[in-house]
């Protein structure tokens, strides 16, 4: 069978690892009252840095999880993948039509930041209870 | 489409767990077929076919609504 793309096996719990990474050092700053200087305008500000350390490794994370391979990935699983990938993305411009349909301005914004991670979330639980009803069904047999 | 993979696994005496490692596919997509809730690609059911030594359209059958 041809090889897929996507990443080793491994990778998704790399993937784990990155994405509960964020968490300590989001606490930490709050704990330490961390204030980044909002007027610095380098391109690697310590606000930029923070938001690279947390939100753009959580999103790394996510994508990691969401693109590595299964132990065993047969066309079945790929089939399922693709499934969950096509309501992942459905749900998600509905929810996002929606939303923005009634907000605006700074609102609209945080909107945004918000899908730079939902669509992979709903994708990665779509498919883990997909291969969870599989994996049950195997079990009933 | 309806196949006769339960009862050629009877015959070889092979579980569903054996024909998926032959084939290089999960346990569960042996199972899902078996029970006709999944249809193979033809590369698959070719697979499933050399296994057992049989040409495909005995082992894979089509049914009238398909």
């Amino acid at each position: 069978m041809k090889e897929r793309f996507l990443f080793p096996y491994w990778f998704k719990y790399l993937g784990i690892v990155l994405f509960l990474a964020h968490l300590p050092i989001y606490i930490i700053k709050k704990m330490m009252h961390v204030q980044f200087d909002n007027n610095d305008p380098s391109l690697f500000s310590g606000q930029h840095l923070f938001y690279m350390a947390t939100a753009l490794t959580m999103v790394i994370g996510l994508l990691m999880i969401a693109f590595s391979k299964e132990k065993i990935e047969d066309e079945q699983i790929s089939q399922l993948r693709l499934e969950s990938l096509k309501w992942a993305i459905c749900f998600n411009y509905l929810l996002l039509i929606i939303s923005l349909t009634f907000t605006k301005g700074y609102d609209a914004i945080d909107i945004l930041r918000v899908n730079l991670w939902l669509p992979l979330m709903v994708f990665i639980l779509l498919f883990r209870w997909k291969m969870y009803a599989l994996t049950r069904l195997l079990k009933n047999n | 489409m309806k196949n006769s993979i339960r009862i050629e696994r009877a015959i070889k005496n092979i579980t569903q767990a054996d024909l998926a490692e032959l084939i290089g596919v999960s346990r569960q997509t042996i199972n899902t077929i078996e029970s006709n809730r999944y249809v193979p690609s033809t590369v698959l059911a070719l697979k499933i076919a050399r296994v057992f030594g049989k040409p495909v359209e005995e082992i894979f059958d089509l049914e009238d609504t398909d």
